[in-house]
Formats: C-alpha cells, sequence, structure tokens
C-alpha cells in the first residue's frame, strides 16, 4: 500500500554504518559481474564479433541452414507438446489429490512416485523408455515380438520428456488447487451448477493462470532439455541443444554452437518474460500454505473419480515399471540378451567408475553449501534490505536459472577457455556452473519464506532492545533456516544429476556420474548406465530423506510443515 | 544505556509538530500526518482514536521509532528521542499481530528483551515468572506461540513487552483480531495492568468504544491530523467538531441559528422551535447558522396528548436491542435517530404511530458546519 519514500542510502554511509551488509553486496556484485553477466558478454560478443568486426554472419549461417532451421522448429513444436500434455497431466494428478479424498497414503505414494522423475539424472526415464520400447525392449522385442523396432523420434522423446517434466506442472497446481476455498465451490454448487458445470465455470478458470504458468515452465523445460533428445531424438528428430552441442563436440565449431544456442535464448527470453510480467499478474488464488486439501463435499462424481484415479495409477504404474526395468537391467548381465543375475555392473561402478563418483561426490560437497549460502544471503537481501538496484540485483541472479543449461555451459566454455582467465578443466568451473545456475532455487524459496514472516517481527525485536545483528542472528537466521536446507537439497541434487551445462565443462581431471553414463549408453554399455542411475537415484533419495528430517526436526511445536520446498 | 531497563517513575511523552510524509504508488505524496502535536502526562493512558488511513498507527510508530518523522520532535522526559533507534529508547510494543517469534517457546519470547539486556539467567528466569503470574499464563513457559490461543498469545505479547519495565508502552491495536468477548475482558486488563504498572501508554485502535474504555484522554484523528484531544466525556457531551460528534457515538445534526446568547446558555432556532443549548468554551455570534448536536438519548418521546405545546412527530422504525429501543422519527422535516431504554410496556410506539418530540433540557451542543471545522 504505502510504501517508505525510500531514502535509499548511498554506499559510502552503508560502509559506514553496516559494513558487513557494504562488504556482502560489493562481494555479491562482483560475483554476478564474473560468473553471470562476463560469460554471457562473451557468448554474445564469439557469436556477433569477428576479428573486430561487428558480424551477423554467424547467425545467418545458422537461419539459413535447412538443418538448424528445422531443429529450431522442432524444438518449439516439442516444447508445445510437452507443455501441453504435461500441463493436463499434472492438473489431472493435482486434482485427484485435492478433490478425490484419496486416502493419505495412497497420495503419498503417488507423490513418491512423482518425486522420481524429478529428483533422478534428467535421462533416466528416457533409458528406461529404452529398455522397454528400444530394438531390444521389453514390450517391442520380448512381448510383440517386433525385430529391430525404431524407438527414436518424436513421439518417444515427446513421452519421456512429459512423463519427466509433468511432476512439475503437477507440484505447481496441487497447491493452487489446495488453496482454492471450497465453500466458492460449494456456493456454485448450491446455486443449482452440476459438478460439471462447477468445474467448468469456477474450479478451472480460478486454475487459468496456474496452467498457463505450468504450460510455460515445461515449455522451457522441454526446450532446454538436452539428454533426452540425445538418447531418444535420433538423427531424424534434431533439436536445438543437442545440435548446438554436436555441434562444438562433433565438428568442433565453437561459434556455430554459440551461435545455435543464442537462437535458443529468444524462446527461452519470451518464456521467462511471459511469467514474470504476465502470469505473475493474474493469479486469483493466493497460496498461503493453509490449504485444507480435501474438499468438505463431494466435488468429482463417482464416475469421473474412477477415471481420474485409474489415469492416476496407471501413469504412475508406468513410472514405477520404467524405474523397474533400469533396476533390472543393472542387475543382469546383458538386458534382453542374457538375463543371468550378475553384481558385475555395480562392482565396475565401484571400482572403474569410482573416480567419477568421487569427482562429483567432491562437487557436490563445495557447491551445495556455497549455493545454500548465496541462495540466504541473496534472498534475505533482496527482500528485506533497501538499497540501489536491488531489483537489477535480482533479475540478474535469476538469468542462469532461467537460460537453459546448453546457453549457460557454451558461455561458460567461451569465457572461461581463454586467457585472461583460464578455469576450463578445473573444479572451480563446474561448482561455479552449479551454484548460480541453482543457487536462485535457495533465492526463491528464502524470498518466499521471508514474505510470509511479518516484518514485525523484527521490529518487535528491536522494540525489546536488540540492534540489527542480533536480530539478523537471533530472530531472521532461525527463520529461514528451512529454506537454506531446502536450498542444500536442490543444490545436491542437481550437482548429483544436472547435466545440460556441465557436458561441456567436463575434462579429464574432472568428470560427472551423469556424464559417464550418456558415455555409457553411446558405448552401449546399459548395464554400467544403468547401474549408475541407481546409484545416483539411492544417493538422491537418501540425502532427500535427511534434509527432510532436519526440516522436521525445525518444525517448532504447533507450527505449519514446510512442504514443497525441495520441488523449487 | 537502557533507561527502560531501571523503570523508577513515570515519564511523559511530548510530540511536537510532527509531520510524515509517504509516496503511494497510486496517490503520490501522502501526508500521513501533518503537523501533529502531543502531550501525555507521565502514567496518563493516552488514545489516538480514528478512522482507518488517519495517521494514527504512523504517529504511534514515529513514537515508537519505527519511522522518522520529516519534521517535528518528540521528547520521553526531558530526552530528545528524535533521533534515538527504536532499540535505544526504552520501550513496550505490542502488535496488532501480536508478533510473537514462532521459533521460540513463550519463556523465550518474554526472555528476549531481558537476555538482550545481559542480565543474569536467574534474574530473567524470576522476572519471566512473575510477569506470567501477572498476566495470568504461569505454567505456560514451554508452550510455543502456534499452540495458543489468540488471547494467549495477547497475552505473550503484553508479558513480552511490560516484562523490559519500558518508560513507554505503545499499543498498535492490539486487541482487534480477537473475538468481542475476550476484547471487552483483555481491554479491562490492559487498563487495570498499567495503572497498577504506573507506565505511560499511548494506544492506537478505530473502535470508539474501546478508546472510551481504556483512555484517561483520547485524540481523535482525521487526515493526519489531530482534531480534538480530550476525556472520553467532554468529547462526547461537547464535541467541538463536526468529525468528532459524528465519529464518537452516533448524533442527530440538525441545522440552526444561533439567537440571543447568554453566559452559559445560548438559544438556538432548530426544527421551527427556540431551544436552550449549554455552551462550552467561545460563544458563537448570535445570527450564526450552525449545527445543533443532540445525541439520540437526549430526545425524549411521549404519548400526543400528553404535552400539547410539543414537537409533532411519526415514528418510522423501532428496533428492540435489549437494554434499550432505538427509533426513527420523522420530525419537523428531519429524521431523528431516538434511544430509550426499555421500561417494560408503555414502551412500543409502533412505526406510523404519532409521537410528541421533546428534546431534553441543556443537553445539545453546537457545532460549525463544516465537515471538519473549528468549533463555531
Amino acid at each position: 500500500m504505502v510504501a517508505a519514500a525510500a531514502a535509499r542510502p548511498g554506499f559510502g554511509a552503508r560502509l559506514r554504518a553496516e559494513p558487513a551488509f557494504a562488504v556482502a553486496l560489493a562481494l555479491l556484485w562482483v560475483l554476478l559481474a564474473f560468473f553471470i553477466l562476463y560469460p554471457l558478454a562473451a557468448l554474445i560478443a564469439r557469436v556477433f564479433v569477428d576479428q573486430g568486426q561487428f558480424t551477423f554472419a554467424a547467425i545467418a549461417k545458422v537461419l539459413t541452414d535447412r538443418n538448424q532451421v528445422a531443429a529450431f522448429r522442432n524444438s518449439l513444436w516439442l516444447g508445445t507438446l510437452v507443455g501441453v500434455g504435461g500441463t493436463i497431466l499434472g492438473f489431472v494428478f493435482a486434482f485427484a489429490a485435492t478433490r478425490c479424498r484419496l486416502a493419505p497414503a495412497v497420495v503419498r505414494a503417488i507423490d513418491i512416485a512423482v518425486l522420481l522423475p524429478l529428483v533422478s539424472p534428467p535421462f533416466t526415464t528416457a533409458i528406461g523408455y529404452i529398455f522397454s520400447f528400444g530394438p531390444r525392449g521389453l514390450i517391442t522385442y520380448d512381448l510383440l515380438g517386433i525385430r529391430g523396432a525404431s524407438v527414436y523420434g518424436l513421439t518417444s522423446t515427446m513421452t519421456a520428456e512429459t512423463l519427466t517434466y509433468f511432476p512439475i506442472a503437477y507440484l505447481t497446481l496441487r497447491p493452487m488447487l489446495a488453496a482454492i476455498d471450497s465453500n466458492i465451490e460449494g456456493m456454485a454448487l448450491s446455486l443449482g451448477a452440476s459438478r460439471a458445470r462447477v468445474f467448468r465455470t469456477v474450479t478451472l478458470p480460478l486454475c487459468t493462470p496456474g496452467l498457463a504458468n505450468a504450460f510455460l515452465l515445461l515449455f522451457a523445460a522441454s526446450l532446454a532439455d538436452f539428454a533426452t533428445p540425445l538418447i531418444l531424438a535420433g538423427n531424424q528428430f534434431p533439436v536445438l541443444p543437442t545440435q548446438a552441442y554436436l555441434q562444438i563436440t562433433g565438428l568442433f565449431d565453437l561459434s556455430g554452437g554459440a551461435a545455435l544456442s543464442l537462437v535458443l535464448l529468444v524462446p527461452a527470453l519470451a518464456v521467462f518474460l511471459a511469467q514474470r510480467f504476465w502470469v505473475a499478474r493474474r493469479s486469483y488464488v493466493t497460496v498461503t500454505g493453509k490449504g485444507a486439501g480435501q474438499a468438505p463435499f463431494d466435488s468429482v462424481s463417482p464416475a469421473a473419480r474412477v477415471v481420474l484415479v485409474a489415469a492416476c495409477v496407471a501413469v504412475t504404474l508406468f513410472i514405477v515399471y520404467l524405474y523397474a526395468l533400469l533396476v533390472y537391467a543393472s542387475l543382469v548381465k546383458a538386458f534382453g540378451a542374457n538375463d543371468a543375475l550378475t553384481f558385475e555392473h555395480y562392482r565396475a561402478v565401484f571400482t572403474e567408475g569410482l573416480r567419477v563418483l568421487f569427482d562429483t561426490l567432491v562437487i557436490a560437497a563445495f557447491a551445495t553449501p556455497l549455493g545454500g549460502l548465496y541462495g540466504v544471503v541473496m534472498g534475505y537481501l533482496v527482500t528485506r534490505r533497501r538499497f540501489l538496484g536491488r531489483t537489477t540485483l535480482e533479475i540478474v541472479s535469476m538469468i542462469h536459472y532461467a537460460l537453459p543449461g546448453t546457453i549457460v555451459g557454451i558461455a561458460y566454455l567461451i569465457a572461461f577457455n581463454d586467457p585472461p582467465i583460464v578455469l576450463t578443466g578445473t573444479a572451480l568451473i563446474l561448482v561455479a556452473c552449479y551454484v548460480f545456475r541453482y543457487g536462485p532455487t535457495g533465492i526463491r524459496t528464502t524470498m518466499a519464506l521471508l514474505q510470509q514472516v511479518d516484518p514485525s517481527l523484527e521490529e518487535a525485536s528491536h522494540s525489546l532492545g536488540a540492534g540489527t545483528g542480533t536480530t539478523f542472528r537471533r530472530i531472521t537466521l532461525p527463520l529461514v533456516l528451512p529454506a537454506f536446507f531446502a536450498a542444500l537439497g536442490v543444490m545436491f541434487i542437481r550437482s548429483m544429476t544436472a547435466i545440460s551445462a556441465t557436458i561441456f565443462l567436463v575434462s579429464i581431471s574432472w568428470t560427472l556420474v551423469t556424464v559417464r553414463i550418456l558415455e555409457n549408453m553411446t558405448e552401449l554399455r546399459l548395464g554400467m548406465a544403468a547401474a549408475f542411475s541407481v546409484v545416483v537415484v539411492i544417493i538422491v533419495f537418501v540425502v532427500i530423506g535427511v534434509i527432510g528430517q532436519v526440516l522436521r526436526r525445525l518444525r517448532t511445536p504447533g507450527s505449519k510443515p514446510v512442504t514443497g520446498l525441495l520441488a523449487a | 544505556m537502557n533507561a527502560g531497563a531501571t523503570h523508577a517513575e513515570a515519564i511523559g511523552v511530548a510530540v511536537t509538530r510532527v509531520s510524515k510524509r509517504f509516496t503511494h504508488a497510486v496517490k503520490g505524496v501522502v501526508h500521513a500526518a501533518r503537523d501533529v502535536s502531543l502531550d501525555v502526562a507521565p502514567g496518563e493512558f493516552l488514545t489516538l482514536l480514528g478512522p482507518s488511513g488517519c495517521g494514527k498507527t504512523t504517529t504511534l510508530r514515529m513514537i515508537a521509532g519505527f519511522e522518522n518523522p520529516d519534521e517535528g520532535r518528540i521528547a520521553f522526559g526531558s530526552q530528545d528521542v528524535t533521533h534515538l533507534p527504536v532499540n535505544q529508547r526504552g520501550i513496550g510494543f505490542v502488535f496488532q499481530n501480536y508478533a510473537l517469534f514462532p521459533h521460540l517457546s513463550v519463556f523465550d519470547n518474554v526472555a528476549y528483551g531481558l537476555a538482550v539486556r545481559g542480565q543474569p539467567g536467574s534474574e530473567i528466569t524470576r522476572a519471566v515468572g512473575d510477569v506470567l503470574q501477572l498476566v495470568g499464563l504461569a505454567g505456560y513457559e514451554r508452550q510455543f506461540p502456534a499452540q495458543m490461543s489468540g488471547g494467549e498469545q495477547q497475552r505473550v505479547a503484553l508479558a513480552r513487552a511490560i516484562v523490559i519495565r519500558p518508560r513507554v508502552l505503545l499499543f498498535d491495536e492490539p486487541l482487534s483480531n480477537l473475538d468481542a468477548r475476550l476484547r471487552v475482558q483483555m481491554r479491562d486488563e490492559i487498563r487495570a495492568l498499567q495503572k497498577r504498572l504506573a507506565i505511560t501508554a499511548i494506544y492506537v485502535t478505530h473502535d470508539q468504544e474501546e478508546a472510551m474504555a481504556v483512555s484517561d484522554r483520547i485524540a481523535v484523528m482525521n487526515r493526519g491530523s489531530i482534531v480534538e484531544i480530550g476525556t472520553a466525556e467532554a468529547l462526547y457531551h461537547a464535541p467541538r467538531t463536526r468529525f468528532v460528534a459524528e465519529f464518537i457515538g452516533r448524533a442527530n445534526l440538525i441545522a440552526a441559528r444561533v439567537g440571543a446568547v447568554g453566559d452559559r446558555h445560548a438559544d438556538v432556532e432548530a426544527l421551527g422551535r427556540t431551544l436552550q443549548v449549554a455552551l462550552h468554551g467561545r460563544a458563537p455570534a448570535a445570527g450564526t447558522r450552525c449545527l445543533l448536536v443532540l445525541r439520540p438519548e437526549a430526545i425524549d418521546l411521549s404519548d400526543r396528548e400528553a404535552a400539547s405545546d410539543a414537537l409533532v412527530g411519526t415514528v418510522l422504525t423501532r428496533t428492540f436491542l435489549g437494554e434499550k429501543v432505538e427509533y426513527t422519527v420523522a420530525c419537523a422535516g428531519v429524521t431523528l435517530q431516538v434511544v430509550r431504554h426499555s421500561r417494560g410496556g408503555g414502551d412500543a410506539y409502533a412505526p406510523g404511530a404519532p409521537v410528541a418530540v421533546r428534546v431534553v433540557r441543556d443537553a445539545g451542543t453546537l457545532v460549525n458546519d463544516a465537515p471538519e471545522g473549528d468549533a463555531p
């Protein structure tokens, strides 16, 4: 309502008054300039500047290449299909979870199964899909007896991506559906509308902004997805991220890859802007976290309930089936050819693969606390403090989070490969990439948490005689601790599973499990790829469990549980 | 350092010509407080009363130190605190939403201010025990805020504010989140506690009944300025402005013209009759146009035959409210609000019934016609 006529003190005054604050702010700006703005500038310069001359040549080369134009079109088409399909699927799940009066145990089981694709390496579903529908797939080869089945192409890529990313839609739509005051639906029902009419005229319109948001999130996720197309798209269905990767690793054409990634930037940026300035302003439902979950009356007819629950169970079972195939493939000598049980692949993972696991864990061990700290400090500064350039700082910090990983990876490769700053081949470049790419989830959870914490708590502390430092330490910090631990969780999961950016940054000295899994897939060492995937999924689930325990411990009696933080 | 920790005698609060401007996204610059001056006596309970957006909370937050005034000075006793940070003012502040620390137990919430002051643990335990006893929450030490009812949370907030022995106790609409019955109970407790501790208190509310119940004096605010300050009775019976007449209690405002002006009384022409009103303060000039303020209980109804020279009216509505009956009566071209105590039978003037209307002698008062003008 009424905002204080912000008298924003200058940096000099701040430095004298609150040295810690001023130093933190300056440090953040330096880091953002170095690890976010500079790589992007280097990428753009690489594409548009050739031997000191401004040129459109690189971009023109992409736009006149029929193959690349097709890749661009394919990317958009794939994103649209995945966006629509995933949003519908996510809505069905969310609607069933909030309106169908399912037993809490059933909802929990669905939640865990749905979480699987979200916390696994992004190509795990694709690998499971190959095991099921590939040339030697359980269904195609063993069940249907098709020889030489072709699994590669749009349909497979779309299905695998939809299964991988629809949980995002589910997790954004579910709190929204739960937060709709069920009295509104009850009111419409009492006015004589049928259940179907209530759904069509009340529930669905209230969800429109959420549906639009879910679509954009899924579109962006599909657009940026690199691993699934690499495994499933095949050469008949090129998409931009894989094309950029092949351009660089196959043809050693860094400028061409950079130009391709910049083409990818256009739709990515459009989605980011649409989300920030359009969807965000059209929300009818305030998600306060106090949603009761279940409607107090039967808002779904028995027939519809059966259909919804059946659909959810079918999809859930399909996901479980794909992961079961993965486990099975990791335990047999050669999937589809030799079904003899063996621990050979796991032995290989913990002998020749041990170094990769170790590298990945070391990088995660550094990226996780740094990213968590970065998220909490940045989140606190942009929500609770007034200073010049606050909004700019927030937007800049979000850039790498919003961009497809391919762009970020190529930008880092270009920026840190040559003097003056050479970081390629080090662990630092991987750690930095993770911190600035996934730290923003910590920023967001911290911001969300702080927005729920009334400023009067800090004022109360001041009124009782505490200074700024004491108040931050004893009031603010304990209250954002859940966000910190959630940020740690996200950082760790992503450090273990991400690939699209870091595949450009691995080296002989430092490589990652995800990259090794992809190599195994291309070398057709499918058993080892499966074993690696299973190990990663187990590690991630253990860490999620531990962090869930910590979050439960942090709860004070009577307070609301902190949920959904890991899904950011 | 912390003067509040060694509380001895109540001190006064002087607010001198304080102003505060905000920049509003739509309305531009808004004067939240305009030239506000207040003198709160040591040990006094003063309430800032007014409609929402009148500047009462902004004024209170400037006294607390949460906002800095653009102009003017604020003093606690002889100390100028205008630029003193909140945490050095030695205040106790009770928030509308209680602002209890959700991650701390009741004990730790109440102990917070004492711990910040570096008091020894044994001292803190004793003081917290005492104050919880005082607010009726002994034994609640280990509970957490989210486990308590609104009323209990409010008591914790109160305990947390008074345990540090503040020099001044400030309340920002502390009861507005409670239900009606609890509100009445809590306001009596707050009042009793303040008298017992003899702490100077400033209280913000938009509820006039609450203000009348707790305060020694009330400052009525509107549009960033103080309109009138006085005791509840003075403001009710002798408002000097139309705004206060309308904001505190209910009033019939009747167009009037001043006739003969005496020492303590004046004649006014209103409702087609000549009525006598008592004068409070400055006497108006004969012939001035002004408004006659008649409280609903200052008008009496009787059977039409009983008093032949009385005004004649017609009952429009009758509302039975238990201890009283409210009427609206059409009389001399205006609609009058009338309140009578229930007295069993004989009080039932049905709608449409003709009645004799009589104004109680000396009960009216005069205000200027302007919506927020000065006294006539």
